[in-house]
């Protein structure tokens, strides 16, 4: 079709002149793989982590001494309303001026874990409140001591409850990761950065990072809730 | 199913058509027709390019950029660019020429088409006057804050000994942050990008302690673009030749331009 004018002018090439080379990307599988993981684990660190401090501050707001309450509300406000860059660059760049000096691993698990603890607080809470006064009271009636009424009637069902909120919020924890990049932490992002400004095939490898980034989130899912159904529906169907 | 093949014929030619017609016109025949060139504006690397005091774009870079436009007698249209994303920009059609203190490589040279240099830059590696490093072997066991996608991760691994902790930043803002609150020991920049460091911290003492390379830096334009880099380069001959562009050079960089190579 173009024959005859490529004769004539030897610099005329169709439009669309971006060629795709996506056998570079191959040869750096082994580097995505390991990017990935390091993914997957910082996300499991900073979602088990975050958790764990988000039950901590949920059973300190509703028992809790008032300034204890009032840390905690300011704590959920300012992790939900900052961004999450500038809350890294505090942790990495702000804290070895009061002499701790975090490793960019240390740096994003902790970052993480406190993004996520402040966001799953609030959902925790809403779950708490979702559950009916009146099991706390017939518990109370039962004798049960305050912490077993937190642990075995409020924060199960609480739990139960607020299950797909905390599940979404790990998928946006995962895809968020991705951000640590930005205070030298090895990731996904990290090494798709690396490799497109290596090889300066940009697109082809920002699409592959996108595509392990939708397969990781998909996978996420599923392993959640496969844990929904252990923790919950299995064996108490009746 | 002969409707089919028609409909697919009519398309196919529709297609050819358009794709001739927007070829026809030339980059620099459209820059002078739309009377507007989008030239790519790196501002996270001091000199070359920075934010000024009202949050517009300056710099050695940017002046060249303002020189060009001027000298074509068309607006400028500044592209913001991070330094990863220099070349994406220029190869998805954002820009039409890269002015971004690009560094000629061979392996940019695969995906763009340099003009001949407008700048020369040194990559050195700057530490704390207290760091004892002299040479790269000296780096050692060291950490060594790098920017991605610059010359001085091109060149600093390759130089670097295996047991140094090369720790790689997306901005050369996080380079700076990591050298100032000491998460690296040391940090290799452009000796320009050291000089405005060190001269906007001076109770760090930080001191340049070996120059890794020097190189030359260009425009560049998308691979095709032959009439733009034709007038690339004579714009650059006749502005090497009359002093402009050693003197923006020598404004935005405090140091005098050193002779400059052509190809």
């Amino acid at each position: 079709m173009f024959g005859h004018r490529a004769r004539r002018c030897p610099h005329f090439q169709p439009r669309m002149r971006y060629v795709f080379q996506f056998g570079i990307v191959a040869d750096h599988t082994d580097e995505l793989i390991h990017g990935a993981l390091s993914t997957l684990w910082l996300t499991t660190c900073g979602a088990v982590g975050g958790l764990l401090l988000a039950t901590l501050c949920v059973f300190l707001r509703t028992a809790g001494p008032k300034p204890v309450r009032w840390a905690i509300i300011s704590y959920v406000e300012v992790i939900r309303n900052t961004p999450f860059l500038v809350q890294l660059f505090v942790l990495y760049f702000s804290l070895p001026a009061l002499g701790v000096r975090l490793y960019a691993e240390q740096a994003a698990i902790l970052g993480l874990a406190i993004s996520f603890g402040g966001y799953a607080t609030e959902i925790l809470r809403s779950g708490i409140e979702a559950v009916p006064r009146g099991q706390i009271e017939a518990a109370r009636a039962l004798g049960l001591r305050p912490f077993k009424i937190f642990r075995r009637i409020i924060v199960y069902q609480a739990f139960k409850i607020v299950y797909p909120a905390l599940a979404s919020q790990v998928v946006i924890l995962l895809l968020g990761s991705s951000i640590v990049s930005a205070i030298s932490a090895t990731e996904l992002t990290a090494i798709t950065n690396s490799l497109q400004s290596q090889t300066f095939r940009a697109f082809e490898f920002y699409f592959v990072a996108a595509a392990i980034y939708l397969g990781m989130a998909f996978a996420t899912k599923a392993v959640l809730a496969s844990l929904y159904w252990l923790m919950f529906v299995r064996g108490r169907e009746a | 199913m002969k409707r089919l093949v028609l409909i697919w014929a009519l398309a196919a030619v529709v297609a050819a058509g358009t794709i001739m017609t927007a070829n026809a016109q030339s980059a620099l025949d459209r820059i002078l027709k739309d009377k507007k060139i989008r030239i790519t504006a790196e501002v996270t690397s001091p000199p070359f390019g920075i934010l000024d005091k009202d949050g517009k774009p300056d710099g050695s870079e940017i002046a060249t950029a303002q020189q060009l436009a001027k000298d074509l007698g068309v607006e400028l249209e500044l592209v913001q660019v991070t330094s990863p994303q220099r070349i994406p920009a220029l190869l998805a059609g954002r820009a039409d020429v890269a002015i971004s203190s690009l560094s000629i490589t061979l392996d940019r040279a695969k995906t763009v088409m340099f003009a001949n240099p407008h700048g020369a830059l040194s990559i050195v590696v700057t530490a704390p006057a207290g760091t004892k490093i002299s040479s790269a072997a000296d780096l050692s066991g060291k950490s060594i804050g790098i920017t991605r996608a610059t010359l001085e991760e091109a060149t600093v691994p390759k130089v670097a000994p295996k047991d140094a902790k090369l720790v790689f930043f997306d901005d050369i803002g996080a380079t700076i942050q990591a050298l100032l609150s000491g998460q690296v020991d040391c940090a290799s920049f452009s000796a320009f990008a050291a000089k405005s460091v060190a001269d906007r911290n001076p109770d760090k003492k930080l001191e340049n302690k070996f120059t890794v390379t020097t190189a030359f830096y260009a425009a560049a334009v998308k691979p095709g673009d032959f009439d733009l880099l034709r007038f690339l380069n004579t714009w650059v001959w006749l502005r090497t030749r009359d002093g402009t562009l050693a003197q923006i050079y020598q404004k935005y960089t405090g140091v005098e331009l050193i002779a400059l190579p052509t190809f």
